[in-house]
């Protein structure tokens, strides 16, 4: 007779009903990305010498880094280079991490951003220098 | 007989009561179900519409109100749009008497709570659908097996309080429960085995088996006919554990409280140990369903009732 398996198997669902559910509740709660994780591109422009290893790297070819070098001539300046522009691509980004790998200076990495559905195509194209690009991303709103 | 007009309100008032006692106490049971399942599985269960989603069932028979009504094509339109009438009429009816000692109280809730097979059935055959036709023969066969232990059942409760009206089970009953004698625990535990079956719940649901009968007799339902035959399965599972609740735990009898909160809490008791039941058990085949009803359960429940007999007359 399975009468005894029967028994047990009510007490392990009885002992099931106080243990603390595993669900997180998505929205209000979220789960903390692992270490590992590459979510978008991200740039520490401080750090950033301008090599242009990222670009090259880039299998899909998403940056897009151009330099201007007129604050060459500026004085006080001990920067060889300055920024023109530096865009990402996501549309293209396959997320794979070589950028982040083959930084030099550690300076373009992959953050833990991993809600990055958007309402228009247009949003995937990131300006890497802009230091507030991923506000909205990292706090999505439905609209 | 002549009745008068102040007999008639209140008979519509107390009508309308039950009435909507029968929807909010099947909303309430849908939301404790899928909180007790959630809570077996260690998940939440509704919890964004209202605290800890307590309005989420208000919400679903919001939804299944407005949801287009469908008839597909090929049903049996009369049988089809009767069929959800028939399942949920029948446990309305069992609140008929409320307020009165009827004394055949038990024997009519019994006829009453029977009849729901056949808006079960009518569904599977008027849907024109074979899962559909295969889930009410189902449940007919189902029905019909495990009413006899049900009654078997019953009857040992009876004999012990003499009588078929329940207010007077209950006092037979102010000593000392019935559950409490040997004899009777067994009538319980057939009473709420043949129970679960009688209103088709795991393991004993193979009328609407999932896996293997898409959802058997309610598969062509949608909308308020769909949460017609809901409204009549929760109603039936209330009535049983009411009956279970009457018969052998001392029905509204309890120190302190008032007797509504005992009763409430006996049989709510009751309807969430077979949620209990049902969130644990596997579903159990056919033939296994049919054999331990004639096998097991009827010979059981007879030689149960025989010694009941026996310790009677001693």
């Amino acid at each position: 007779m399975g009468l005894i398996e029967m028994i047990k198997a009510l007490f392990v669902t009885l002992k099931n009903i106080f243990v603390k559910p595993v669900t997180l509740q998505y929205p209000t709660q979220k789960m903390p990305m692992a270490e590992k994780f590459r979510g978008l591109v991200d740039l520490r422009t401080e750090k950033c010498i301008k090599c242009n290893q990222c670009v090259k790297i880039c299998p899909t070819s998403c940056l897009d880094l151009s330099v201007c070098s007129q604050a060459r001539s500026q004085e006080g300046s001990d920067k060889k280079k300055d920024f023109g522009h530096f865009k990402y691509n996501m549309e293209l980004c396959c997320f794979c991490g070589l950028c982040e790998q083959v930084c030099p200076t550690q300076a373009i990495y992959m953050n833990k951003i991993y809600e990055i559905a958007v309402y228009g195509r247009d949003k995937l194209h990131i300006d890497l220098l802009d230091t507030g690009k991923y506000d909205e991303w990292a706090h999505p709103t439905v609209k | 007989m002549t009745i008068s007009i102040l007999t008639f309100i209140i008979m519509v008032i107390v009508g309308v009561m039950a009435l909507g006692f029968i929807a909010v106490s099947a909303m309430f049971l849908i939301w404790w179900e899928r909180k007790v399942s959630a809570h077996i599985q260690t998940r939440y269960g509704p919890m964004r519409v209202g605290w800890h989603g307590v309005l989420q069932s208000v919400a679903d028979v919001i939804k299944l109100l407005l949801k287009e009504n469908i008839t597909p094509t090929g049903v049996d339109k009369a049988v089809w749009w009767a069929a959800p009438f028939f399942a949920v009429v029948p446990s309305v009816m069992v609140f008929a008497p409320i307020g009165h000692d009827l004394n055949i109280g038990v024997l009519y809730i019994m006829a009453m709570t029977s009849l729901c097979v056949l808006g079960i059935f009518m569904a599977g055959w008027g849907s024109n659908n074979k899962y559909s036709l295969l889930g009410g023969m189902r449940s007919a066969a189902q029905i019909i097996s495990y009413e006899i232990p049900l009654i078997l059942a019953m009857v040992t409760a009876v004999m012990f309080a003499g009588t078929l009206s329940i207010q007077k089970i209950v006092e037979a009953q102010k000593d000392a429960w019935f559950i409490f004698h040997p004899s009777m625990a067994v009538a319980f535990l057939v009473f709420l085995i043949a129970g679960t079956a009688e209103v088709n719940r795991t393991p004993f649901d193979i009328p609407e088996a999932e896996s293997e009968l898409v959802a058997g007799f309610h598969t062509e339902y949608s909308g308020m006919k769909f949460a017609m035959f809901f409204l009549g399965e929760y109603t039936n599972m209330f009535i049983i554990s009411a009956l279970a609740a009457v018969l052998f735990l001392g029905g509204w009898s309890g120190p302190f409280l008032h007797p509504i909160i005992w009763f409430l809490i006996k049989t709510y008791g009751i309807v969430t140990l077979m949620m209990w039941i049902r969130w644990t058990l596997p579903r159990v085949r056919v033939d296994q369903l049919m054999g331990f009803a004639w096998k097991v359960l009827t010979p059981l429940a007879f030689v149960n009732l025989a010694v009941a007999g026996w310790v009677l007359l001693r």
